[in-house]
């Protein structure tokens, strides 16, 4: 019996057409890459009784179980049901028929690295924070890459996606506990931007050079540096990869607080919903700021959002990339001539 | 002597009331102000309500500040005339603290109060306003090794606490803190107790005079890579009490300044620094030496006693995990001739 | 605050004296009961406290002898006859001049080491000690670090007096090599009846100390000055304890009996 499925339903039901005829592959969602080790069984389960045995993971800390026979994809969403209910449900997802596996696959899984629940330098629980986010915007069919990194390290890669939300602390400076031993400026020259000085023995903070990373909380030998209780994020946006132009995001928001960060981000939606070009298959929210520009987007995505009184808004945005089509600069090597 | 015993509420009316003459100071957990993100920061501070006081864990940072605060102003300066600042709160102070801390404050007494025979003044006018009110310790905290260094034991307080799940009971030494407590509480004979064990077996060296090659024993060397010369293990000891003379200048004034001391540590770089570039200890190794011998050797020559209580903090915060009591092992394992070769 | 030791009286410059490029000696107007080889906490407020050795010293002045290397030296380096600067002390262990009493005095200076030994060498040539004989072994780096050569024909009128610069130079007739050659050359000494001092860099004092020990001397005999970094000066701040000896107390002249077993 020839296969007769509509691939556009099964796109959205995160499986996708691959090389192997009748064969395709389901990707799991798990937001923040934070799962029970007992969810790996359902995984092996499926990769074992569906598929071949193996499963890949993903870059944006999924899990893509490979070469499933199309006509299986029924039993795969029935034994999919237990992930979508701890990984989506819980997290405030509204899912109408649990046996119908993934209402939607546009909205990518929203990465995170291991965060404050582990690391050291983590500001927040970032995987917490993709987990809510996870709630608030899934499913959704807009091509949208979040993820979250807990300080401006960013080993999630944050800069790659088209909303990266770095988590900053605020350091607050006890006076009265510095004993001037200068860890602090010493780390923060060495490591970070040198926003840190030394004065009369004590250190003091330039506020426009620090980026809330918390290195001098960290470093501190007396506890004279500690965290701001109000937690900030920076949100970078418009980073991406790809065929045409391949760029770092660059900062839209700074010292915003998570609130402004939810809004802001669930504010997109409408602002995709109006400006995408239908006649493609899914264009990048990237590329339709690049069209409506950063004013559009600006005024579209903060309307009606009460900015905390710390935040700060880019005045223009311009991205550090390069476009594929200038070869200008590539010549042959081997055959070059003085 | 005569014991209470109290239920929180109770006890809560007697805080309020010692509140109202005392200044109150003792352990407290600052919500989300530890080192990393969504922890907390257990210090010495003041103390507004009973529950400020953080009876379950160990401090990160000691009590000496009430005494030995980290950055304190000896003098102010209006051109050529030199002011000593008064205390800010003068009222005498109650301070709540494990028997560890209180031998540690009475180590802090030899060196501000004893040596040299000058006594030093500012030390001594925060010191003479302290009421130890010892919180009871039974068990040893994760590092402790306070029953080793023989600090585990005291009778220099004025009360001694138990917080108990349900209640509180207080043994009353100092009489004049009997009315505040026998009008709210319930008569007991409650005694407190004391460490008996030790969390980790410690065996101090048995030597008279250390000999001249285990200054330079590789023992020391590992500590040379493994030591960042952070200094949290000598701000967070309580009987840690170097200092440093900063001269600091109002930066808008021609003439206006103060003199302060503020904590320095033998493990912080410049320690050591002569002016002209001269410095001692370059090493870290050799500093963990230094420190090693000044806390359960040399100090013992001076007065008697060892200098270290074995309140176990300098373990508890060292973000290298170098064990003070291992070394303090270590050290005692290679003057008895054994594990030489051991890494 | 009654009786506050860390209180510093002010003193009145009354003359610099340029010794080299970067010593000078400054003579302040001050009262004080000192023995030679004691410190005093000298500051400017505002720019900080180091101790300092007295250099000379009568009862109506003390002498201090600087290097302009540090923060507050390069300040004291600007002033002027008739600025204030600040005092306290003296401080620490001086020479123990009773036990120099009849006794022949050995003297070996290096560098800046001389200034901390000038009050010994002039109380033991004004006849107050009582020294049966002094002589003395100044040693520089070279010929622009001499300290206090305005004094030295007195002092080679009045002791046995070697000056001499670690490497010959143009123009310099004196002697070369390091003190520890001129201490080789000492003879026809009653050791058991000499005091020795010696005072200058830690190297120096290493090598000259060993010099004396191979030559016979008695360790209890021997005397050093160190110098380490001092906040306060009374045994407090802990900066310059090595083992349990606080060179603030309990030196900075100590026995080289005592001196040799201190590792830093």
């Amino acid at each position: 019996m020839s296969l007769d499925i509509n691939r556009k339903k099964v796109t959205k039901n995160a499986y996708r057409v691959t090389k192997r005829r009748n064969m395709t592959a389901i990707r799991v969602r798990v937001p923040g890459g934070h799962l029970d080790a007992e969810h790996l069984k359902t995984v092996a389960e499926i990769a074992q009784k569906f598929g071949d045995g193996n499963v890949h993971i993903t870059i944006r800390q999924g899990f893509e179980i490979p070469n499933i026979p199309f006509e299986k994809m029924n039993e795969v969403n029935a034994a999919l049901k237990p992930l979508l209910e701890t990984l989506q449900c819980a997290n405030g997802v509204v899912i109408e028929n649990l046996d119908n596996g993934y209402p939607g696959a546009g909205m990518r899984n929203i990465s995170a690295c291991i965060g404050n629940r582990v690391c050291p330098f983590g500001n927040v629980d970032t995987s917490a924070l993709a987990a809510k986010l996870e709630g608030q915007l899934f499913p959704n069919d807009f091509h949208v890459k979040i993820a979250v990194t807990g300080c401006p390290n960013d080993c999630i890669k944050a800069h790659m996606q088209d909303f990266g939300i770095i988590a900053i602390c605020e350091p607050q400076f006890d006076y009265d506990s510095c004993i001037g031993c200068e860890a602090c400026a010493n780390t923060c020259r060495r490591k970070v931007t040198g926003a840190i000085t030394m004065r009369n023995g004590k250190a003091v903070r330039d506020v426009r050079r620090c980026i809330g990373c918390g290195e001098c909380v960290l470093a501190c030998p007396t506890s004279a540096w500690t965290r701001n209780q109000t937690k900030f994020f920076r949100l970078v946006i418009m980073g991406r990869t790809g065929k045409k132009n391949p760029r770092l995001a660059v900062p839209f928001l700074n010292w915003v607080t998570e609130d402004v960060v939810m809004k802001v981000i669930k504010n997109t939606i409408p602002y995709i919903d109006k400006h995408i070009l239908r006649c493609l298959a899914k264009e990048h929210i990237g590329y339709i700021v690049d069209r409506t520009g950063y004013d559009t987007f600006r005024r579209e995505v903060l309307d009606g959002i009460e900015l905390n009184s710390e935040a700060k808004v880019a005045k223009t945005l311009q991205w550090p990339g390069y476009d594929t089509v200038n070869d200008a600069n590539m010549k042959s090597y081997n055959q070059r001539k003085v | 002597m005569q014991s209470f015993d109290f239920n929180y509420q109770q006890f809560a009316e007697v805080f309020a009331r010692l509140g109202k003459k005392f200044r109150l100071f003792g352990p407290k957990r600052v919500p989300g102000r530890g080192r990393f993100s969504d922890t907390d920061l257990i210090t010495y501070a003041d103390l507004q309500n009973p529950e400020d006081l953080e009876t379950a864990e160990k401090s990160y940072l000691s009590p000496k500040s009430i005494v030995f605060p980290p950055d304190e102003t000896t003098f102010y300066f209006t051109a050529d005339q030199f002011t000593e600042p008064e205390l800010s709160d003068n009222r005498e102070t109650i301070v709540f603290l494990r028997p560890c801390d209180i031998n540690g404050i009475e180590r802090l007494d030899r060196i501000f109060l004893e040596n040299g025979k000058v006594k030093d003044p500012y030390y001594q006018r925060r010191r003479e306003k302290l009421h130890f009110f010892m919180i009871e310790c039974r068990e040893s905290f994760e590092n402790c090794f306070c029953v080793a260094m023989n600090a585990n034991r005291t009778d220099n307080f004025a009360t001694a606490i138990r917080f108990a799940p349900e209640k509180v009971s207080v043994m009353i030494q100092n009489e004049s803190f009997l009315e505040a407590f026998a009008e709210v509480g319930k008569k007991s004979d409650f005694v407190p107790e004391f460490v008996k064990k030790d969390s980790k077996a410690v065996n101090l060296p048995d030597v008279e005079d250390m000999p001249a090659d285990i200054f330079s024993d590789s023992l020391w060397d590992e500590y040379d890579s493994r030591c960042i010369a952070c200094g949290r293990c000598n701000t967070s000891c309580v009987t840690c009490s170097c200092f440093s003379t900063v001269d600091i200048f109002y930066p808008d004034s021609r003439n206006c300044g103060e003199r302060r001391r503020v904590w320095d540590g033998c493990h912080l770089d410049g320690f050591t620094d002569m002016a002209g570039g001269h410095s001692f200890r370059k090493d870290k190794g050799d500093r963990m030496r230094f420190k090693t011998f000044h806390k359960i050797y040399d100090f013992r020559k001076r007065f008697s006693e060892d200098m270290c209580v074995g309140c176990g903090r300098c373990d508890d915060v060292c973000p290298e995990y170098i064990s003070f009591s291992s070394c303090i092992n270590k050290l005692s394992d290679r003057l008895s001739g054994g594990k030489k070769d051991e890494e | 605050m009654k009786n506050n030791p860390y209180r510093p009286v002010a003193a009145r410059i009354l003359k610099i004296t340029r010794e080299t490029a970067i010593e000078f000696t400054l003579r302040v107007e001050a009262q004080a009961d000192i023995t030679p080889g004691q410190f005093f906490q000298v500051s400017l407020p505002r720019t900080g406290e180091a101790p300092i050795s007295v250099s000379s010293f009568t009862r109506d002045w003390i002498e201090f002898t600087i290097r302009a290397v540090g923060k507050l030296t390069n300040v004291l380096h600007q002033l002027k006859e008739g600025d204030t600067i600040f005092i306290r002390g003296p401080y620490g262990t001086g020479f123990p001049l009773e036990k120099y009493k009849d006794r022949n005095l050995i003297i070996v200076a290096g560098g800046s080491g001389l200034a901390p030994v000038r009050p010994l060498i002039q109380k033991a040539l004004d006849g107050s000690i009582g020294v049966k004989s002094l002589r003395l072994i100044a040693g520089f780096k070279n010929s622009e670090g001499i300290l206090f050569s305005h004094q030295f024909e007195d002092w080679a009128d009045k002791c046995d007096f070697t000056l001499t610069i670690d490497k010959p130079e143009p123009g310099w007739t004196g002697n070369t090599g390091m003190v520890t050659e001129h201490i080789r050359k000492l003879s026809d000494i009653d050791f058991a009846d000499t005091e020795v001092v010696v005072v200058g860099p830690g190297v120096m004092m290493k090598f000259s100390t060993a010099e004396f020990v191979l030559l016979g001397v008695a360790e209890e005999k021997i005397w050093v000055s160190f110098e380490r970094l001092m906040s306060c000066g009374i045994g407090k701040c802990g900066h310059c304890k090595i083992d349990y000896t606080y060179v603030c107390l309990d030196g900075p002249v100590l026995n080289y009996t005592h001196a040799s077993t201190l590792i830093d």
